[in-house]
């Protein structure tokens, strides 16, 4: 079968401007690897490659992540992704991916199981975190060495399938995340809407809590999941959840800077209107040209 | 996606289908913008991909081939019927890639219940295509339909996406030409190469569309998201033809529907469904020449697995 992939094109205006306010280190970056993705064999700025596809059999090159080895030369992707060379060493970057936590990450998740003493808590990542009852805090704030009654009672605080905002505290052996929601912003979300997008286009910010001009409340989870909040009107939420995916479906990073101008940008349309494939064209040309226009905040 | 919903989560969707304003700001009965594209897969004798927004994704590959009529075990005046007629073989796929609970063996059981739903609307007469058209030799070959659905991105409402995915491919599908001459006692059966000789499938024009209605709270919704279609109680597929003739209704779930409610539920899918297939058949008719939209429906090169 052929398989062709199309690439989103950048106007060769924005690219001069782009290549102007390029520092001369980046330039020269830029220039190598062009280089190293020639004698690769890719006539492109990117080389795509998909699991199990060669890569290169040059031995000078070593492998990074997402590529393995198969003897006696070839040097293999094991994802589907761009290839970016660092000087010798080539790595392949995923197109999707799950949520790699740190410690101190905001992450909204989802309870998907009741155990003993503690919940799991999917986060979008590879395998569940977890929320010890020790470390949540218990309603009315009282604070007090959590009893066996406590225990007997976790349904009563979280059940399966709520969602609930939490930091990243620690991580276990196994990688698996160890949650808390110790402070009284934490804890389980109500009156709002779910979203779901890809976790990289979650920037860390100084705040994952916004409140926009409009009034919403929004949570910024670094996993990839958002919740924006409001206790008056299910329109706003409705178009700012667009406004997010609009967002997300172009790849463009979201903060609360970008949203408020995809927000202001989507005033003139109906809320209904906001999932036409040409509106959202429309909102996100305005939005591409502000961000690009004013970068603080983007590049940090 | 996942497979849990939590309790404020439900009550704001029911609240906001009671307010006829929906978590991504459509009203109760507002489907997504749907985009097509036919004759995607060079291999197949039809094919077209579908798209519901960004979101929902399906691929349909149709292929005929000569195979065998199959009328055993039939009773004497079925079977005598059947022997004249050719067959329709439907199978559906969800792809791991559309969604964390495809991954493994989750999406067999899914698979099977679409497969079923397919089988049971487009495999007869009901599905308009005239099978005794696809009959080669009587009582031994004839062509058989394969028609293979590919949910290749998962956003709610996958069965609606696959028939309309579906009729389109069918729309797009030519079955070539045979000769038929009798050697020695045997029927040698010669298929002509011939592109522009073959034909499109008789009867397409009748092929039905389905629309489901997700009953949440008191009233039902159109087009539901994934996480719509977890606080649905009952759903409620319809499959009409453009003759306004029912060929098949489905419920699934496991929340009930009150007799009255169930009446208007079918009369609301007709309305929206005559709505649709007019829309349908004007893209299609006009997909010849490049890209055409009409109402919500539009049909674009999308390229192959192109990005969005």
């Amino acid at each position: 079968m052929n398989i062709e992939f199309l690439f989103p094109r950048t106007e060769s205006k924005e690219r001069h401007e782009h290549d102007v306010e390029m520092l001369e280190a980046d330039l020269e970056e830029e220039d190598l690897k062009r280089e190293v993705l020639t004698s690769l064999n890719s006539s492109d700025a990117f080389l795509m490659v998909t699991p199990g596809q060669r890569i290169t059999s040059d031995p000078q090159f070593m492998k990074g992540h997402g590529t393995y080895h198969l003897p006696p030369d070839s040097m293999l992707s094991a994802v589907a992704g761009i290839v970016e060379p660092v000087n010798k060493l080539i790595l392949v970057r995923p197109l999707h991916t799950r949520y790699t936590g740190d410690i101190g990450d905001l992450v909204i998740g989802r309870i998907t199981e009741v155990t003993q003493k503690r919940w799991k808590v999917d986060l979008n990542s590879r395998q569940d975190g977890v929320l010890q009852l020790s470390s949540i805090n218990l309603p009315g704030g009282v604070q007090r060495r959590k009893t066996e009654e406590d225990e007997l009672q976790m349904r009563k605080f979280f059940i399966e399938g709520d969602l609930l905002v939490a930091e990243i505290h620690a991580f276990f052996q196994d990688g698996a995340a160890n949650l808390h929601t110790r402070n009284s912003k934490y804890g389980k979300l109500r009156n709002g809407s779910f979203i779901n997008v890809p976790p990289p286009l979650v920037q860390r910010c100084k705040t994952h809590f916004h409140t926009l001009p409009c009034g919403i409340d929004v949570i910024l989870g670094l996993n990839g999941y958002i919740w924006p909040i409001d206790d008056s009107t299910r329109e706003k939420i409705a178009r700012v959840c667009n406004c997010i995916n609009a967002l997300s479906q172009n790849f463009v990073y979201i903060n609360d800077t970008a949203i408020i101008y995809a927000y202001d940008a989507s005033l003139k349309f109906h809320v209904r209107e906001l999932r036409r494939l040409d509106v959202i064209d429309e909102i996100m040309s305005i939005v591409v040209a502000k961000v690009a226009s004013s970068k603080t905040g983007f590049f940090q | 996606m996942q497979t849990l919903i939590s309790h404020s989560e439900r009550d704001y969707i029911l609240r906001g289908v009671e307010s006829n304003l929906r978590a991504d700001g459509r009203g109760r009965l507002d489907y997504r913008q749907v985009t097509f594209e036919t004759g995607v897969i060079s291999q197949c004798s039809g094919s077209a991909r579908c798209r519901l927004g960004e979101g929902t994704d399906v691929l349909v590959g149709v292929k005929v081939e000569i195979g065998q009529i199959e009328f055993d075990g039939a009773e004497e005046v079925v079977g005598s019927k059947k022997a004249k007629w050719g067959r329709v073989v439907c199978n559906v796929e969800c792809s791991p890639i559309a969604s964390r609970q495809f991954a493994g063996r989750g999406a067999e059981d899914y698979n099977n219940e679409l497969t079923q739903i397919m089988e049971l609307i487009f495999n007869g007469p009901q599905a308009g295509i005239d099978l005794e058209k696809l009959c080669i030799v009587p009582g031994d070959k004839c062509w058989v339909v394969y028609v293979d659905a590919l949910v290749l991105d998962y956003a709610g409402n996958i069965l609606d996406t696959i028939f309309l995915t579906t009729r389109a491919a069918l729309y797009n599908t030519r079955v070539p030409k045979t000769v038929v001459q009798e050697v020695e006692g045997m029927m040698e059966i010669e298929v002509l190469d011939d592109v522009q000789e073959a034909e499109r499938i008789v009867g397409w024009e009748q092929i039905p569309i389905a629309v489901t209605l997700n009953k949440i709270g008191s009233r039902h919704v159109i087009d539901a998201t994934p996480l719509e279609e977890l606080a649905t109680e009952a759903k409620l597929l319809v499959s009409v033809n453009k003759r306004g003739k029912i060929c098949g209704i489905q419920k699934s779930g496991e929340g009930s529907i009150e007799p009255s409610l169930l009446n208007e539920m079918i009369q609301k899918i007709l309305e929206a469904l005559d709505v649709r297939l007019q829309q349908e058949e004007e893209v299609l008719a006009n997909s010849s020449r490049g890209g055409a939209e009409v109402g919500q429906i539009n049909i674009q090169k999308l390229g192959f697995f192109a990005a969005t």
